[in-house]
């Protein structure tokens, strides 16, 4: 049977769907991993130095209210139009979620096991490795999830770069442009199930390295 | 290793202007539990922390055996001292096994020896290790947290044991079965254990010496319990013992320490008839029906006992509180009162009726003591 109209449309750019949805996670994956990697040490300083705590919050806080727009009309005139011009934006608006996860979740270890773990005679590397970074996991997870499903909204915006990026922003755009509402759909609705499945990918593997978390329930 | 000596000298801490320990002198032999009580504010915390170096004294010196904790690296002086704390502090990310073996990890034993350690300490707080190896903390009651707590401190053999008010969170029942437990397992571990509690009483039952601190961390009174009982030093020392010193000093004395009376005992399937002889005439009306191992089930009332026929344990009408040697006749009267009997059953520790323990008796040993 011969395709025709939308159907034969949608049936031509599968591959290309295949690409952009690729595209779309590594470009979230980066920004995502690379806000985390800077997040860390910024949240043991603001928890270990309590004067530093509310400084740090306030920049973080203060990056997150530039709209994006500006961001990446900006850096184009520094950064070219270039991956780094992408992933900078993205990974600014990380920040403001993992700090303020990253340090709740050193907050809500509690004192007694740190008592005790000093008292047991962990070296302060040994307790921060041993002890509070696994007790902190479900609130950076909760960070986690929360600055991948936000990532990958932005992602859509930084279409307005160029074809070279976008992920599945780059049909929304496209479709915009065009007046072609079926291209739209199809960057708006796998980018949004994009979203749902790795929230709920990240939900598993938080179960999965937190077995202790949930046991509370089941007291015998 | 098994026990070493520990030693205050003229240990003093202060923060700005306030003194919280006040050149405070003591020496705690070897296998000997010192326990340090007095109110909040006496310093009793920050003394014991002196000693692992959690916190660090202004001047003074404490030593462990013949050396100076200043002298030693802090994270290898706490990796060989065992800690216990009120919260406990178990690590909720690792299991019972893993909270155990915290210390022999940092230590470097390999896994074997680990596991097998972890496998021995929770035989030795009684805790089942199938069952319990591989739960979380949170899965735990508060009496078997704390029993995971002193497993943890003893599983690198340390031979001092340091313990922050160990029993403070959880209920009294617990507590005094804790308490029993610890002391049980003191007979055959023989460590040198520094006890901190606001209770004088835990303090009296645990301590083979207390001290007695009182605010600004002045050292009030140390000495074996029955001593601070019948002297004390001071009238602050008075007033914190209490009024009831005579009846503190019941927690001092043991069922084993005084004389039992005989107990007449019968079967499940006995003829009613040797019940009779046995105690038709005599001025204990009750006969206590046991099991096959000798094991109590409960009393019989000559009141109520047929003539003839078999006994069964249908016909038994009340029950009394069992007491071993090592229950304080403090706990045995208040057993006993609680109960609303006369009298506790002693057993042995195959759990065998082997004699009786009445009111009267404690009464008599209450006016002994003072």
């Amino acid at each position: 049977m011969e395709l025709t109209g939308d159907a034969a449309w949608l049936v031509d750019h599968l591959d290309e769907l295949a690409y952009r949805t690729f595209q779309h996670l590594l470009l979230a994956t980066i920004a995502v991993a690379v806000g985390l990697a800077l997040s860390f040490p910024l949240a043991i300083v603001a928890v270990r130095r309590r004067a530093t705590y509310a400084p740090i919050l306030a920049v973080s806080d203060l990056l997150y209210t530039i709209p994006s727009l500006a961001v990446f009309a900006a850096l184009v005139s520094v950064t070219g139009i270039s991956l780094l011009t992408v992933e900078i934006p993205l990974v600014m608006y990380t920040l403001v979620i993992f700090v303020r996860n990253i340090a709740a979740g050193f907050d809500s270890v509690p004192g007694d096991v740190l008592e005790a773990a000093n008292g047991l005679g962990y070296t302060s590397a040994q307790r921060l490795w041993r002890v509070e970074v696994p007790l902190a996991v479900p609130l950076i997870m909760a960070g986690l999830r929360l600055a991948a499903v936000s990532t990958i909204g932005l992602v859509t915006i930084t279409s307005i770069l160029g074809d070279g990026f976008g992920g599945l922003g780059f049909f929304i755009l496209e479709g915009y442009r065009r007046s072609f509402p079926l291209e739209l759909y199809f960057g708006a609705i796998p980018s949004i199930l994009l979203a749902f499945a790795v929230d709920a990918a990240l939900v598993r593997v938080q179960r999965a390295i937190t077995p202790w978390a949930r046991t509370q329930a089941e007291v015998a | 290793m098994n026990a070493v000596d520990l030693e205050f000298r003229s240990v003093t801490k202060r923060y700005g202007q306030t003194t919280v320990v006040d050149a405070l002198s003591l020496k705690v032999p070897a296998g000997k539990i010192c326990v340090l009580v007095g109110p909040s504010g006496c310093g009793k915390t920050t003394s014991l922390k002196m000693v692992n170096r959690l916190i660090e004294p202004t001047s003074g010196e404490i030593l462990i055996g013949d050396r100076d904790v200043k002298s030693q690296d802090p994270i290898e002086l706490r990796r060989g001292i065992g800690y216990v704390i009120q919260q406990v502090g178990l690590l909720p990310h690792l299991t019972v096994a893993d909270n155990i073996a915290v210390v022999p990890r940092l230590l470097g034993w390999d896994a074997a020896r680990v596991r097998q350690r972890a496998d021995e300490l929770l035989a030795l707080v009684g805790l089942d290790v199938a069952r319990y190896r591989d739960r979380y903390p949170a899965q735990l009651s508060g009496g078997e947290r704390q029993r995971i707590g002193v497993a943890r401190a003893l599983a690198a053999d340390p031979p001092l044991l340091l313990m922050d008010e160990p029993f403070g969170a959880v209920d009294p029942i617990v507590r005094e079965r804790l308490q029993n437990e610890l002391l049980r397992l003191q007979e055959r571990l023989a460590k040198t254990i520094v006890f901190v509690t606001h209770d004088i009483d835990e303090a009296i039952k645990m301590g083979d010496l207390v001290a007695v601190l009182k605010a600004g961390g002045v050292l009030a009174q140390f000495g074996p319990p029955a001593e601070i009982l019948a002297n004390p030093a001071s009238d602050f020392v008075a007033r914190f013992v209490g009024a009831d010193r005579g009846l503190k000093r019941l927690s001092l004395r043991r069922v084993g320490d005084i004389e039992w009376l005989p107990v007449a005992t019968a079967k499940p399937g006995d003829d009613a008839a040797t019940a009779w002889a046995r105690i038709g005439s005599d001025p204990f009306p009750y006969l206590l029906l046991v099991d096959e191992n000798d094991r109590p089930i409960g009393w019989l009332d000559r009141q109520r006992l047929p003539q003839n026929g078999t006994l069964t344990e249908e016909l038994v009408v009340s029950q009394s509180p069992l007491l071993t040697r090592r229950t304080t006749l403090k706990d045995a009267l208040s057993q006993m009162l609680g109960a609303d009997v006369m009298a506790g059953i002693v057993i042995d520790e195959n759990e065998r009726a082997v004699g009786l323990v009445t009111l009267e008796q404690i009464v008599a040993a209450l006016r002994e003591a003072s």
